[in-house]
């Protein structure tokens, strides 16, 4: 069935995103507004806006099934667009939408289902012969039996959520005096961030690479891959800088995986864009780790070496067409790599940081890509994730585009909130990184400071602050009627006044 | 009554970081800028509502985020410094009064976000290594270990299991 209209049940720089190709696509484009944010940029760029900023329920607006699937109804969207995060894998969601016959852009109830309980993954990979870490076999019960199990396979063991993601519910036991205590904040984690505190535990390898692969598929049981992506740089579990491809991997190596997370997509007749993450060891092992089944933050470094737009095959896949594209046709060319510009003080241990964007400027250029969902006075609110742009830059060769990405973050410039750029400039400039050594716990050992800083920056501030000062201190002493007392004057101003006296 | 050196009618102001570096800013206005004695050549524009430095042929972008009286903080390529303005006199008595300031010994630990405390790892006399946890704060939906600063002895808890904080709340006091 071809889709007409969508509505996406999603928020800031995803529903951007989506809405682009959508809109390109010739589709009707629908976008949810909250009270949270009823000025948010991307509200100004689909067709129609819902409102759901009456009336504050006491589900979240973009988790509330009912009301999002009523809104459609109502607007008479083909199809719903769940974005990542909220309702993207939620296997209830997508079966909501099946029986009041609106197309679910995603995979199957029954794919995000398995794949989303990392304990049946598992299951299902074991049985097609994927590579496995070591563990349980399903969850584990309590403290008593995760040491059974880690005496059978070595610590250091990691216990993780069953339902979990995105870091939340997972701890690394050293030894087995410290399990109680582990298991307590992992299950206690667990249950406040997926509702379910079951654990399950496996081996912990120590400095792994994650390796990720972007597959697609078909309703026919066609699928191809598109590559890998290299997010070992991460902080508590949380992916800050991307790249496809990989430093880690050669063409072999690429093959081999890339077949491996096919193999798991086949498993569960997946159809739409998927993405099955492994672990990498230091001798190059790889280990299936989950697949998500949903479009991903760092999409885009794959869209850059592949040319291929993802949001448009999930929705053409939805409709029902098939891959026109086998993997032979695949070509990857150049180096990607993207940059999470979250509103986050570097300074103050990566703590959120609100208000209002005054005025935001972003780079241009044929290999820059800025995917955002923020303009001038903007707000950033508690209610939603911190990310406000993802930076991604293109080019022949790792080094040059690590060179392009240092250059076009310079030209991002915020007004109003702290953002984790100098972070990614810090990443960036480091020396094992622009090596392609490193792996997750790269942050923790490799860098002393998590902020670049050139040596004149202090000096260059103090100017600013002396300049500011010695330009009020002057005002105050002309003997001139201040009429603008009480009204803020801008030192630049100022300045240009003095001069001219 | 000492007479003024001709040097001193030259105003400067000197711009002192919480670590005590300073930085003498002479003719800030004019061509003539010397920073610490050497001449440094930094322009100040505005650009399209940016306040833009233009220094070594680099661009840098600069806002004052905060300022209260010769207090004041300035974001300078995404990064926030603090800085109090001096005059040449005052910095003499500012650094006079240092000499009789007391040495702290105690070390505060303030919650570094807002969010609840889950558990502390610690009792009051407890003695502690340097980073080693003594709370766990729920933030953001995420379990942070709250770290001791210094090694010492744990003098005062402020907070119980339960209890909900904000930012920069005192939690603890680490006597070294």
């Amino acid at each position: 069935m071809k889709i007409k209209s969508l509505l996406i049940a999603n928020r800031g720089e995803i529903a951007v995103r989506i809405t682009d190709t959508a809109k390109k696509m010739g589709l009707k484009v629908y976008g949810i507004k909250t009270a949270k944010e009823p000025n948010a940029l991307y509200l100004r760029q689909v067709d129609d806006v819902i409102d759901f900023s009456e009336s504050f329920d006491e589900i979240p607006e973009f988790l509330d099934v009912e009301r999002i699937l009523t809104a459609a109804k109502k607007c008479r969207a083909d199809a719903i667009h769940p974005g990542y995060g909220f309702l993207s894998e939620n296997p209830y969601f997508a079966k909501r939408c099946e029986e009041e016959k609106i197309i679910f852009i995603g995979p199957s109830a029954s794919a995000i289902y398995k794949m989303g309980n990392k304990t049946i993954a598992k299951q299902i990979a074991q049985k097609h012969n994927l590579p496995l870490l070591q563990g349980s076999q399903g969850n584990v019960k309590d403290p008593r039996e995760a040491i059974d199990i880690a005496d059978k396979i070595g610590y250091p063991v990691i216990l993780k959520a069953a339902a979990g993601g995105g870091g939340r519910g997972m701890r690394i036991v050293e030894k087995a005096s410290y399990m109680e205590k582990m298991f307590k904040m992992a299950a206690g984690e667990s249950e406040k961030a997926f509702n379910d505190a079951s654990l399950f535990i496996e081996k912990y390898v120590r400095n792994p690479r994650h390796v990720e692969f972007q597959i697609l598929g078909d309703r026919h049981g066609n699928y191809i891959h598109l590559g890998e992506r290299e997010c070992s740089v991460q902080r508590k579990h949380q992916k800050l800088i991307e790249e496809s491809p990989s430093p880690a991997l050669d063409a072999k190596l690429r093959e081999q995986m890339g077949i491996a997370a096919i193999k798991m997509a086949e498993a569960v007749d997946y159809f739409s864009a998927g993405t099955v993450e492994f672990l990498l060891d230091a001798d190059r092992n790889f280990f299936f780790m989950e697949m998500n089944t949903r479009i991903q933050v760092e999409h885009p470094v794959t869209e850059m070496v592949s040319g291929i737009d993802l949001i448009e095959w999930q929705i053409r896949i939805a409709e029902g067409q098939k891959l026109t594209m086998q993997q032979t046709d695949i070509k990857l060319l150049g180096w990607s790599i993207e940059c999470r510009i979250n509103a986050e003080d570097v300074q103050a241990g990566f703590s959120p940081n609100l208000g209002i964007i005054e005025k935001v400027s972003f780079p241009k250029g044929k290999n820059i890509r800025v995917d955002t969902g923020i303009t001038d006075y903007s707000v950033i609110t508690p209610y939603f994730d911190s990310m406000v742009a993802k930076l991604i830059v293109h080019a022949e060769t790792r080094e040059k585009a690590i060179a392009n990405a240092i250059m076009a973050l310079r030209k991002v410039w915020i007004r109003g909130i702290k953002t984790t750029i100098p972070f990614c400039l810090a990443v960036l400039h480091n020396k094992k990184f622009r090596k392609g050594d490193f792996n997750t716990s790269f942050i923790e050992k490799e860098m002393s400071k998590l902020y670049y800083q050139e040596e004149d920056d202090e000096m260059l501030a103090a100017y600013v602050a002396a300049f500011d000062f010695a330009a009020e201190l002057e005002t105050t002493k002309s003997s001139k009627p201040d009429f603008e007392r009480g009204k803020s004057i801008s030192p630049w101003v100022l300045n240009k006044r003095l001069k001219s006296i | 009554m000492k007479l003024l050196k001709k040097k001193d009618k030259v105003p400067e102001y000197i711009a002192v970081t919480p670590a005590n570096k300073k930085y003498a800013v002479r003719n800030p206005f004019s061509e003539e800028l010397r920073i610490n004695g050497h001449k440094q050549d930094i322009k100040i524009f505005e650009d399209e509502g940016f306040t833009v430095i233009e220094f070594n042929n680099k661009k840098y972008v600069a806002e004052i985020i905060e300022k209260n009286q010769n207090k004041y903080t300035v974001l300078l390529n995404g990064l926030s410094y603090t800085f109090t303005i001096e005059s040449p006199i005052s910095y003499k008595r500012r650094k006079y009064l240092e000499k009789f300031k007391q040495v702290n010994k105690t070390e505060t630990i303030i919650a570094p976000m807002p969010g609840k405390v889950v558990e502390l790892l610690v009792e009051e006399n407890t003695k502690v290594k340097e980073g080693e946890p003594i709370l766990i704060l729920e933030a953001m939906k995420m379990q942070n270990e709250i770290i001791a600063v210094v090694a010492g002895k744990i003098k005062k808890i402020h907070v119980k299991p339960g209890d909900s904080v904000s930012k920069d709340e005192v939690l603890m006091e680490i006597e070294r």
